[in-house]
């Protein structure tokens, strides 16, 4: 669905890039996660890959259309729910939706049932001027989905939203998936997208660092760990030890034998924590 | 069908905004002002400072005959204050310069006359008959009003030297020269070969109407201008040119359906103004499509300078610049000694002529349909140059 190769951006057309070189392909159907900190060159790629940045350098493919070719079409088959909102806030939400629906060729979604899927059935006719930012941008995650896109790209889709509706837009994105939708979601929200993504990618500084599914990224780099608070002289002790080290194991049983345990949990890696192994950086 | 969908939107949108409202209200109110506040046949203010040069009773012969007429009217004497002047007067036919400096202040009575409208009986001007040469050009000097002396040779005609301010137009200076050198008949055919098209279409509008011109002049061109960019502007806030830019619709329907949205606000205003006050004088065919045309051109000119800037705060100063220039040509259209060459390149020029023209009924319809085509041409290229830009502008 997309195939991009050596692609690189300068947003002040030198040297300095922004994105470097970068090539990855994106099969149908895949939740693909771009991570990165801020300014790693998530939102560059993502701006390219959907035409709001003018190609430079390399080669890119886009749901079956070629970047370096302006072709408008191609936007029929793609979704873009933009981190921050960016509705009409004089026009109600059906307005919004309905606008939106107008400018599409083929069949939209009903903008009612889009509306309820995101929790604003009842708020149709409220205009968006008086929505919270969570609903703002529910309605903007909603228009996304108008022309029932084959490609959804997906900027921080739960980024600023209680734990209630970011479950609700997961649940959504699930079931786009379950659907055969192919989505490309940028965040430096790690815990999303090792719930979401078939396979992820860490950006950073412009290059991508590692590409591949978060299950094999903790079998290949996370350490299964073990948690453990005891009770010694009177006094609470806290440790982390590695199940896999001889040391920690023998340091556990000793722990276990001598020790009155307060608890005891085992723990596996992040994709946070990974990321910062891998990249030597934090997500923030 | 996505251009209609989008103007339908834009409407709605601007039905619920601001900016829609004020052009409305502002209509509304120079409406109630200029019927109510603008007398449409005022009395003149003119002023004129005359001194016979001849035998007190030859001129005394000339204004009892005058009176007689109906012409003027006597009314009491006048005081007038001559204030310290320094001044020189050049001939116009010999090229000599005098110096004049007057360093005490003076004060002269004068008899006074009000010079009437032979159909109205309403005054057009004061005439202050004075007895020598210099008080009269100190006058003038320092009221910018017009002189002359007046002079009798033994044959019984007249001779006429004017005092003008040394600004006017040469058209009027011209008018002076063969009122008192050609039949009343040839004056007739002499002022039209003098004649700057405009000055006779606003001679034939009376104050209420004169104000309607610049008023759909400013509405078309500097509305047109301002008001699009300020909803460009809302939407880059918004971020919703973003959203408009990942959908399959071209730019230039967003650009249009903008342009759209001005020309119908501009429309409805303009005819609040136009339709009560100029009533069936006009060619409202003629008018309407010389209005959308020029709104279109402004409107494109607008766009392509908010394309070049982020908000309208940094977009402020060319803002400001533009509107300023395209104001001047009302400078001319109110100051009839103020109407120099240059002027005449400002686009509001030529639409401020053609709506004059078109409004009083009497356009020259070659001037307005080779100005309505240069301002499509120019605004569709304007616009085209407005969707390149907007194109590269649009980013994440």
């Amino acid at each position: 669905m997309i195939s991009v190769k050596n692609l690189s951006y300068s947003y002040s057309n030198d040297e300095k890039l922004a994105v470097k070189n970068i090539s990855f392909e994106i099969s149908k159907g895949e939740t693909f996660g771009f991570l990165g900190p801020s300014g790693a060159g998530k939102s560059t790629t993502q701006g390219i890959l959907t035409g709001l940045l003018k190609h430079q350098m390399g080669d890119v493919m886009v749901a079956g259309y070629d970047m370096k070719k302006v072709q408008n079409e191609r936007f029929n088959k793609i979704g873009v729910s933009f981190e921050q909102s960016n509705v009409y806030s004089k026009l109600t939400a059906l307005e919004n939706l309905k606008y939106y629906a107008d400018l599409f060729d083929g069949p939209t979604r009903d903008p009612h049932e889009l509306l309820k899927i995101v929790g604003l059935d009842g708020r149709e006719n409220d205009r968006a001027g008086e929505f919270s930012k969570g609903m703002k941008h529910r309605l903007t995650f909603a228009r996304s989905m108008i022309n029932n896109p084959e490609l959804w790209f997906l900027d921080e889709p739960t980024t600023g939203l209680d734990p209630a509706i970011a479950a609700t837009i997961k649940d959504i994105i699930r079931a786009e998936k379950a659907k055969g939708t192919t989505s490309f979601l940028t965040t430096h929200n790690m815990y999303i997208a090792d719930e979401l993504c078939d396979r992820v990618a860490f950006i950073i500084d412009g290059e991508i660092k590692l590409i591949d599914t978060p299950k094999s990224l903790k079998q290949k780099y996370g350490k299964k760990l073990v948690e453990v608070e005891y009770v010694k002289e009177g006094q609470l002790y806290k440790e982390t030890l590695k199940t896999v080290e001889d040391a920690d194991r023998q340091k556990i049983a000793d722990i276990v034998k001598s020790y009155d345990i307060q608890t005891m949990h085992s723990k596996e890696a992040t994709l946070e924590e990974i990321f910062i192994q891998v990249t030597g950086r934090e997500l923030i | 069908m996505k251009l209609l969908s989008s103007y339908l939107k834009e409407m709605k949108i601007a039905s619920r905004g601001f900016y829609f409202y004020i052009e409305i209200f502002v209509a509304i109110i120079l409406l109630l002002v200029i019927l109510v506040g603008v007398d449409p046949n005022p009395d003149s203010k003119m002023v004129e400072y005359i001194y016979y040069d001849m035998p007190e009773e030859v001129y005394e012969f000339i204004i009892d005959k005058d009176i007689k007429e109906g012409k003027i009217r006597q009314i009491d004497d006048t005081e007038l204050e001559l204030k310290p002047v320094e001044f020189e007067v050049s001939n116009k036919e010999s090229g000599e310069i005098i110096s004049y400096t007057y360093e005490e202040k003076k004060t002269v009575l004068s008899k006074t006359y009000q010079k009437l409208n032979p159909d109205t009986g309403k005054v057009k001007s004061t005439i202050y008959i004075l007895d020598n040469e210099e008080d009269i050009q100190r006058l003038s000097v320092t009221t910018g009003d017009i002189a002359a002396t007046i002079t009798a040779n033994e044959e019984g005609e007249f001779s006429y030297r004017y005092f003008l301010q040394g600004y006017e137009k040469e058209r009027f200076s011209n008018i002076l020269y063969i009122l008192h050198t050609y039949s009343p008949d040839e004056v007739d055919a002499q002022r039209d070969l003098q004649v700057v098209r405009e000055i006779g279409v606003t001679e034939r509008m009376n104050n209420q109407e004169a104000v309607v011109p610049v008023f759909v002049t400013f509405a078309g061109a500097l509305m047109g201008f301002f008001i699009i960019m300020s909803y460009i502007y809302l939407d880059k806030d918004e971020g919703v040119i973003s959203a408009f830019a990942v959908t399959p619709s071209a730019v230039w329907k967003y650009l249009l359906s903008k342009t759209f949205v001005i020309i119908t606000t501009v429309v409805i205003s303009s005819s609040i103004i136009v339709i009560p006050i100029m009533r069936l004088k006009p060619n409202y065919l003629l008018f309407y499509m010389f209005l959308m045309i020029i709104t279109y051109a402004f409107a494109a000119l607008g766009l392509l300078v908010a394309s070049f800037f982020d908000s309208i705060s940094k977009a402020f100063g060319v803002l400001y610049l533009t509107m300023i220039a395209l104001m001047l040509p009302a400078f001319s259209y109110y100051i009839s000694s103020f109407d120099p060459l240059w002027l005449r390149f400002f686009p509001t020029y030529p639409v401020l002529q053609g709506f004059k023209g078109i409004l009083v009924g009497q356009a020259d319809l070659a001037y307005v349909l080779t100005y309505s085509l240069v301002f499509l041409v120019a605004g569709t290229l304007l616009l085209a140059l407005a969707n390149i830009r907007f194109k590269k502008s649009l980013s994440v």
